[in-house]
């Protein structure tokens, strides 16, 4: 009640002093306000240095709140991985996301065993939860127990949207207090991979998971202090943490602002100190550069695709010829430059070098669909395919082209839409509202659709079995070959780094020449801080570098 | 007078009722549901784990005992769970209400400021050249959008100053001076649109009245300007005016959503949105709900106000 009477008193107040006030208050607060001030480029070299309070931005609250294990969105894991732990993580100062950049965070050391079939966990001593309890190997059998729904897990979550990842677990073992073991049922690499992923922290045994969603019990570097519902979320450091000398920032506040344009001129204004992962296009990083040259601007892949989903179930997609044509007709490159103005890149199903480690390079894309040297052979070579099957543009078939209703999602439908006149199909926009894209994309209730897939860990595991595999909810298209799966368990099992990594090209190159899910570009993000926030690196993937624990300000 | 009241408020209970159907149907009308919302922020679709989630809610009952539900829940003074953030949705609503209640006062009294002298003059000084500037002023508030403003106020203090409002709630016991001016700049944009509105009323009644009989007698009765203008004249033209002041308050309650989210401010509008968005039934029913009290409120009060201004429409019991 005292927002009530506040709110009572000062209404009072102002409308008696508000023209006296509104000048000097105006004029005078902005000197008060963070003032931009010139600062060099991160330098590795840099003493660190302890305290501040980091102010962040969120496009929207907290969906599910802490509860990264029932989401699968960028919302809920960036404020909420400062609070958590994983058992690995990628290194959170090196870019590149790979096994080799993967360290300890609750397990101090790993080890495969057994031929890749047993990962042995050696979990350090002497962590607590923020509430005081151990952390012990029970939590961790609890936490991977419940994610891959062990017929006598503990817990369940209410919603669990990576299951799929824990498929080939067969048992999770504690052979002593420290000690955790995860028991495979044929040798998976990738795994480890995963559980780097942002999406991975384990969770406390003694605090139900629907807790979560309210509040955050973890060992992370942060602890909840505040989340005042659509308004922010405040996080102050853990001074038990169990990495001595960290986190270097006393605090870290993100605050729910919903309109893009405000956004904006907070972090021009120096009122936030960080963008917010995938939000920054070129042209709006461009924009801020120009109005405040001292912001530090780092392009990296949003590990998020811009693809064509067509049904393979309904005509005319059932046809493969008519799949192929479109993924001919589409010119990629001038999408990028059209829709994006050059914040994209073509690639095929996994994201290309340097964004990624696992996509097809340039040359390997020469000679895929849509990626002809001159767009209008490759508009002529779909006509043909059309003509195949009895469709000119003079006699254009009708199809509805569905796409989320959000901008990215409507401006890419739009682009495609004039590219699929020119070969004879003439498709009209239809938009889904966010509430019924998935159960509408599940059901395949479409003929084709514009779509965007974001992509945890750079793992072609994690993307195949969720995107491609027959039977997966995620598998939109209803794209299955029999053969292609075959190969998907192959590269999973391939422990020749090299072999593997052939046998992905060959897999994205079928991909993509079966039209399973026509890859248009992938997202480069234009990630913005101002040059005082030191040690926040972005990743191959906006999932994974949330922890904060290495961030500092050098105000 | 009492009997009056009494009347309006047993119609404004059955005003309610019926709102509180349109309410409830509309909102189940509306394609998807909280879980829908749920997997879609989990990228897939599971219909066993659906059903469980529908029936953890309360959602996979009949509507008609969804809806006997909410009302009982209302006779007892509590108003349900948000499935968003599984709290009392009361917990969530309150602190939005009241700032929201201070941004429409706050425009609604700037809205009248500046609405009612510039009618004034613009009426007295009519197809003189202050008149027209006047009203091209008032057109230009009519023509602008109040969220348009708003982000051109930001963008400007942006560029001039590199400073933008708080990007949230600050109390006035904890900064007076930026809370002032947290709810100062949103309520000048809103209350620009708003006084263009009260201008052209006040400008077009007063002009009315100006040429009645009465006036002409006080007039001849060597009277000075200001006597027939304020006591005579004004007093009668008010009627509409003090109708559409009462019409743009309660319209306010509910129509800052883009106002209030462009300035970042956390009040009923821009939760509101959020909530539809979410499905979030407890949180919106309830929020309408309270818009569709102060609307009916502010109704009663401008009726009440008719009587206080003209004593031809007193309420006799």
């Amino acid at each position: 009640m005292s927002r009530v009477r506040g709110a009572l008193f000062s209404t009072i107040v102002i409308v008696l002093v508000a023209v006296a006030l509104t000048a000097p208050a105006t004029s005078q607060t902005p000197s008060t306000s963070p003032t931009p001030q010139a600062s060099p480029t991160p330098q590795a070299s840099q003493t660190p240095k302890p305290g501040g309070v980091l102010n962040m931005m969120l496009r929207e609250d907290l969906s599910q709140g802490f509860s990264i294990h029932e989401t699968s969105t960028i919302s809920t894991v960036w404020p909420a991985m400062p609070c958590l732990n994983n058992l690995v993580l990628f290194d959170p100062l090196r870019k590149t996301e790979s096994v080799d950049t993967i360290i300890g965070e609750l397990a101090e050391k790993w080890s495969w065993q057994d031929n890749y079939r047993n990962l042995v966990f050696f979990l350090r001593k002497g962590v607590k939860w923020h509430d005081g309890q151990p952390f012990t190997s029970r939590d961790v059998k609890f936490t991977f127990d419940m994610l891959r729904e062990a017929a006598d897990a503990p817990a369940k979550l209410r919603i669990n949207p990576r299951k799929d990842w824990y498929a080939n677990v067969e048992a999770i073992e504690t052979p002593d207090t420290y000690t955790a073991v995860l028991r495979l049922r044929k040798p998976q690499p990738s795994l480890l991979l995963m559980l780097a992923s942002g999406y991975t922290p384990v969770y406390a045994a003694h605090v139900p998971p629907a807790n979560y969603r309210t509040t955050c019990v973890g060992t992370g570097p942060f602890k909840v202090k505040e989340w005042r519902k659509g308004e922010y979320v405040e996080l102050v450091k853990n001074p038990d943490y169990f990495v001595k000398g960290r986190p270097y920032l006393d605090g870290l506040k993100y605050f729910v602002i919903v309109e893009r344009g405000t956004r904006q001129a907070a972090i021009q204004a120096g009122k936030l100190d960080v963008s917010f992962p995938g939000e920054t296009t070129k042209t709006a990083a461009e924009q801020l550069k120009k109005a405040v040259p001292q912001l530090v601007v780092t392009p990296y892949s949003q590990n998020v695709a811009e693809n064509i989903i067509m049904n393979v179930k309904k005509p005319p997609f059932d046809n493969p010829k008519i799949r192929l044509a479109v993924s001919h007709a589409i010119d990629r490159r001038a999408l990028i430059q059209a829709v994006h103005q050059g914040g994209a890149v073509v690639g095929a199903a996994l994201a290309p070098k340097p964004w990624g480690f696992w996509g097809l390079a340039e040359k390997d894309l020469v000679g895929l669909p849509g990626y002809g040297a001159k767009p209008a052979d490759e508009k002529a070579l779909a006509r043909k395919l059309m003509a195949e099957a009895g469709i000119s543009p003079e006699k254009p078939i009708k199809v509805e082209i569905v796409t989320r209703a959000i901008a990215v999602y409507v401006d890419m439908a739009s682009f495609v839409i004039n590219e699929l006149k020119q070969i004879g199909i003439d498709a009209t926009l239809k938009q889904i509202e966010t509430a019924q894209w998935h159960a509408m994309a599940t059901r395949g209730d479409y003929q084709i659709g514009a779509n965007l897939t974001g992509i945890g860990p750079d793992d072609p595991d994690a993307n195949y079995y969720e995107n491609y595999a027959c039977g997966s909810p995620r598998n939109y298209s209803q794209y299955c070959n029999e053969e292609v799966m075959k190969l998907f368990e192959a590269q999973s099992q391939e422990l020749d780094p090299k072999k593997r990594l052939a046998l992905n090209v060959a897999i994205q190159k079928k991909l993509e020449a079966d039209a399973a899910r026509p890859i248009l570009d992938w997202k480069i993000d234009f990630f913005t801080v101002w040059p005082h926030v030191k040690n926040l690196i972005p990743h191959q993937s906006i999932y994974n570098f949330g922890r904060m624990q290495e961030v500092w300000s050098d105000k | 007078m009492k009997t009056y009241v009494v009347q309006r408020l047993v119609i404004a209970l059955l005003t309610l009722l019926g709102m509180s159907m349109v309410i409830f149907t509309l909102l189940r009308l509306a394609p998807g549901d909280i879980v829908d919302i749920l997997f879609s922020t989990a990228g897939y679709v599971s219909p066993s784990e659906k059903q469980a989630i529908m029936k953890e809610l309360g959602i996979d009952r009949p509507y008609w005992v969804q809806y006997v539900d909410w009302l009982r829940q209302i006779l007892t003074g509590d108003l349900g769970k948000s499935y968003r953030y599984d709290q009392p949705a009361w917990q969530i609503i309150r602190p939005l209400v009241p700032v929201t209640l201070e941004l429409a006062a706050l425009s609604t009294f700037f809205a009248v400021l500046i609405g009612v002298p510039t009618g004034v003059i613009s009426a007295v000084r009519q197809d003189t050249t202050l008149d027209y500037v006047l009203r091209v002023f008032s057109l230009a508030g009519l023509s602008m959008p109040a969220f348009w403003l708003g982000m051109v106020i930001i963008l400007g203090l942006v560029t001039w100053f590199s400073w933008i409002p708080p990007l949230t709630y600050v109390g006035p016991t904890e900064d007076f001076k930026l809370h002032a001016v947290q709810f100062l700049l949103p309520a000048l944009a809103v209350g620009y649109r708003s006084s263009a509105l009260i201008m052209r009323i006040t400008r077009s009644s007063l002009l009315e009245v100006m040429r009645e009989d009465y006036i002409r007698t006080a007039w001849a009765k060597g009277q000075t300007g200001r006597i027939v203008i304020w006591r005579h004249a004004l007093k009668n033209a008010l009627l509409p005016v003090v109708t559409v002041i009462g019409i743009e308050f309660a319209f306010l309650i509910g129509g800052l959503v883009v106002t209030e989210t462009v300035f970042n401010l956390p009040g009923v509008a821009r939760f509101l949105v959020q909530a539809i968005l979410w499905r979030d039934y407890p949180i919106v029913q309830n929020l309408v709900m309270f818009i569709a009290i102060v609307v009916i409120l502010s109704n009663l009060l401008v009726d009440m106000l008719y009587g206080v201004l003209d004593p031809r429409v007193r309420y006799g019991d």
